[in-house]
């Protein structure tokens, strides 16, 4: 069966954009095959030949989130987008870009910031994820209390559906009501309702000046809570992230460096960053009015960092996420009110996995805290008695993130553990319709079969 | 079926006095904003989510196609009744449930007016962002319908940016929720694609929004220039200096000669344009940026630069651009409307073209708009009592909707499609486009009984009638 289809594939689109499917393992299954489609006449063909051969397909840009998501009901063929890496158009002075979605993040940027512009969307390995993948999964970053999500950017889509056919939605305008918002439902899909070709996006201006403050405190619920009067002041930053010395104890020798009058000695000590932005002197007030603020509220001590430095420190915070997975049991990402961060961030302190509390990454502007617990002392983890345990603790996760009306996604755990539950979580009472809209699209079940939410 | 014992049930959900039935009664229902209109069979005024969703399942039982109405101020016909329909009017459900400070999040019922939200919450030092131009009566549920936009939408986004969550009916009277109170929820994003589908997959009850904090410092300018070329090129010297103001606002000399009609804006007798500007953020930011903002207005021609910055002497400047379209009623007693958006660039070539076919149909074309985002708002000038008149109308609107797709742009940037437009969406998507967007309707009301014969072409072209302009009109 092996070499079958693969030799089916090459007869189809022929050798050179079909290889074996090694190195592309997805939650433990390896594909058979790696189809990397020229242009859009040879991903019609693939998507239409998978259609109707029952075989699935797994889109991907730059294979970093592969991870996500529930095991995969198949996985046959993974469909790499990387050809599709054109920037399509870039009106500067209209702020707004068209591009292809096998580009990266990075790279898009950097062509941006030659019109003196950028997107405002955020991703760990910026250098490795494509904007595809990136809308695919809808998530945010560090900045997403003020810049919100991938969605709120995104102005116009190109879709190839598992028909084959090219549609698309919305415009190149900044303002479009025309039609549905099915920008807005193909994002955070997981690519499971078509395949995303193209996007196009509104921009911003680059920010002349940057700026970090670094700040250390006795307790994370201490930080929590003055992050939240921070966000509340006039001074506000862009974004507010607490973290525990678990985590700052990752920051990388440079981010160590500048962090070495703050007193992160101790275990409880939390660290926390703002990040801020805009014209100089506006910046320079935030700043001055901002470390005042922290020091007041009870901080132990504040670093003010800025120029490249500062952006350093951002790329560091935006990247921990996809880091910290590698030396996890477990990670799980909690979207709960903003003012519900910090009751969330006490309650699960105290859910014990193996003896530990959790690691956290809090962020109390827009509501997102992640948890990490280690690897067991025991190092990697087997067993069903581990399983059990960690399926215990993500039990009583969700039902913190539940009282708070939030949800729990888990991020990263053991395959034998992922096998046994929804990654997602709660499922809400607009399944059905979700159901139905993933029927309507992709009939046949070919685009990531079984990994999206409620085994959609 | 029945229509009497249909009408009984209906007065048994929501209490005799609450169903409107009576031809006389329902003249006012007959209208929204826009040029078309339809006598709905009843209007239903309920009280609650359960009344609400009794009533939707009774039509649906008895295939009756239903229109959820806020204030029916809609400028595409959205909320204008389908043939043998009925409306479920809000009027009765505006409450503000909750303002949450701690949470920056209001919880409403759909029948809320937009700027009674954005009053109520200035109290607590937070903002209702979205801010169309009809805010004074417009309805939340009608701006999650539409997706409304408005003057501050350039900086802020549209409703879709600003809602968390909804409690939906669905056409079988079941009730969902979509969304939630976090900014971040897993599966399809349901809320972001309800938003904007124009009362066709589903009637919202309760609705979760987001609130901003209100700036420090606001400024606005107003400048008057010869022409509406070279206000043009102010806008984009504006937006070449990576400044993106709060509001950017235009009018053209036509609209300019109407509202020295009927008040007292104290523009000049020769001003061809004027532009509004308006700045938010810190004071440090809103004074640097004004500096840069002021020498960009003079350098490209402006002839007079008005600033303000305390709120009543900014609303004198606001008082001509939101008077505009009431205005209008002083040059010719109907106006059309046509809600294009182009890329910003091509917005002076763009009021070129559309300058032609005033000439080419010896229409006067007043133009008032969104210049920051692109947004123009042409509205074509007439008197319905001249025979053929109303037909020239339809055309030059139709060309001008054309010209505005030709140069990049779409249909519509705020108004929605609804009636209006839905024999254009060709010009601007496929036949596969719309399937998809079918395949989603399809999946929220599989018997396409909610606000059905909207958006999409079905070859029925709505009859328009001439629309009286009239003060307290906004567009």
């Amino acid at each position: 069966m092996e070499s079958s289809l693969l030799d089916r594939l090459s007869r189809l689109l022929g050798g050179s954009v079909v290889s074996p499917g090694d190195g592309y393992e997805i939650d433990g299954l390896t594909p058979q095959v790696v189809v990397r489609p020229a242009d859009r006449l040879q991903l019609s063909e693939i998507i239409r030949w998978a259609s109707s051969e029952q075989v699935s397909l797994l889109p991907r840009g730059g294979g970093t989130r592969s991870g996500l998501g529930n095991v995969p009901r198949k996985a046959d063929v993974v469909l790499d987008l990387g050809a599709f890496n054109r920037l399509l158009d870039y009106q500067p002075a209209d702020m707004t870009a068209t591009v292809e979605a096998g580009v990266t993040l990075s790279s898009l940027q950097e062509q941006l910031s030659s019109g003196g512009e950028f997107v405002p969307m955020e991703s760990a390995v910026a250098d490795r994820s494509t904007v595809g993948g990136i809308l695919s999964v809808g998530a945010g970053g560090p900045l997403s209390h003020t810049y919100g999500l991938p969605r709120e950017w995104l102005i116009g889509i190109g879709v190839m559906t598992t028909q084959g056919v090219s549609t698309k939605a919305g415009g190149k305008v900044v303002k479009n009501v025309t039609g549905y918002d099915l920008d807005k439902l193909y994002t955070g899909s997981l690519g499971t309702l078509g395949v995303i070709v193209e996007a196009s996006f509104k921009l911003l201006p680059r920010d002349p000046q940057s700026g970090t403050l670094m700040a250390s405190f006795p307790s994370l619920a201490a930080s929590i809570a003055v992050g939240k009067k921070l966000l509340h002041s006039s001074a506000a930053p862009l974004g507010f992230h607490a973290v525990t010395s678990g985590v700052s104890r990752r920051l990388q020798d440079s981010v160590q460096a500048a962090s070495q009058d703050l007193g992160l000695n101790d275990e409880e000590t939390a660290l926390s960053f703002s990040f801020f932005a805009g014209r100089a002197q506006a910046t320079r007030r935030r700043l001055d009015e901002s470390a005042a603020l922290l020091l007041a509220e009870g901080a132990i001590a504040v670093q003010r960092i800025e120029g490249n430095s500062a952006k350093g420190m951002l790329r560091w915070i935006t990247d921990v996420p996809a880091e910290i997975g590698r030396e996890s049991t477990l990670v799980i990402k909690l979207s709960v009110q903003s003012k519900s961060v910090a009751r969330t961030s006490a309650e699960c302190s105290d859910i014990l996995l193996f003896g530990e509390g959790p690691d956290q990454m809090a962020d109390p502007g827009f509501g997102t805290v992640r948890l990490q617990w280690p690897e067991s002392q025991d190092g990697p983890n087997r067993g069903a008695g581990i399983d059990q345990s960690i399926l215990e603790t993500v039990k009583k996760i969700r039902q913190i993130a539940h009282q708070y009306g939030g949800s729990a996604v888990v991020e990263h755990c053991p395959l034998s553990t992922k096998r046994q539950m929804d990654v997602w979580g709660d499922l809400p009472d607009s399944l059905e319709i979700m159901q139905a809209i993933k029927k309507r699209f992709d009939p046949g079940e070919t685009l990531n079969p079984g990994r999206f939410l409620g085994g959609i | 079926m029945d229509f009497k014992r249909f009408l009984k049930g209906l007065q048994d959900i929501v209490g005799e006095k609450n169903v409107v039935y009576h031809s006389d009664d329902l003249l006012v229902f007959e209208y929204d904003g826009s040029v078309d209109r339809r006598m709905p069979d009843a209007v239903v005024f309920p009280n609650s989510t359960q009344e609400v969703s009794k009533v939707i399942a009774l039509a649906c039982r008895n295939r009756i196609p239903v229109v959820g109405r806020g204030t029916g101020t809609g400028l595409s016909g959205g909320a204008i009744a389908p043939p043998g329909g009925i409306q479920v009017a809000f009027t009765r459900m505006n409450r503000i449930l909750e303002v949450d400070t701690d949470n920056r999040m209001a919880l409403v019922e759909p029948g809320v007016i937009n700027l009674d939200l954005d009053t109520r919450v200035r109290k607590e030092g937070l903002r209702y962002a979205p801010d169309p131009s009809s805010q004074k009566a417009c309805s939340l549920g009608g701006n999650i319908a539409e997706n409304s936009g408005g003057p501050h939408c350039l900086a802020y986004g549209t409703t879709t940016n600003h809602v968390l969550g909804m409690e939906v009916v669905l056409e079988d009277g079941s009730i969902v929720n979509l969304g939630s109170m976090a900014r971040e929820t897993t599966g399809y994003d349901l809320r972001g694609v309800f938003t904007g589908s124009e009362g066709t997959f589903g009637i919202a009850t309760k609705i979760a929004v987001r609130l901003l904090p209100v700036p420090e410092a606001v400024r606005t300018f107003l400048a008057i220039f010869p022409d509406v070329g070279t206000a043009c090129t102010a806008v984009s010297a504006v937006i070449e200096h990576g400044i993106v103001p709060a509001a950017l606002e235009m009018i053209d000399a036509l609209t300019i000669q109407a509202v020295q009609n009927v008040s007292d804006a104290g523009y000049p007798d020769d001003a061809g344009a004027v532009l509004l500007i308006e700045l938010e953020g810190l004071c440090d930011e809103v004074d640097e940026i004004g500096k840069e903002v002021e020498a960009a207005l003079w350098d490209t021609g402006a002839t007079q630069v008005r600033t303000a910055q305390a709120a009543e002497e900014r609303q004198q400047l606001w008082v001509g651009r939101n008077g505009a379209l009431g205005a209008l009623g002083s040059i010719a007693p109907n106006y059309f409307l046509v809600d294009g958006v182009v890329p910003r660039t091509q917005l002076a070539q763009v009021l070129g073209q559309v300058a032609e076919v005033s000439r080419k149909y010896d229409i006067p074309i007043a133009n008032v708009f969104h210049a920051g985002d692109g947004n123009l708002h042409p509205c074509l000038l007439f008197d319905e009592r001249k025979p053929g008149a109303l037909e020239n109308i339809v055309e030059a609107g139709t060309e001008v909707l054309q010209i505005c797709v030709d140069a990049g742009g779409t249909l519509t940037g705020e108004h929605g499609v609804g009636l209006e437009k839905k024999e254009q969406m060709p010009l601007v998507f496929s036949e596969d486009d719309m399937a998809a967007m079918i395949l989603v309707r399809d999946a929220f009301a599989p018997a396409n009984s909610l606000n059905p014969g909207k958006i999409f072409p079905d070859g029925t072209k709505p009859v328009p009638r001439a629309h009286p302009a009239a003060p307290g009109m906004t567009v």
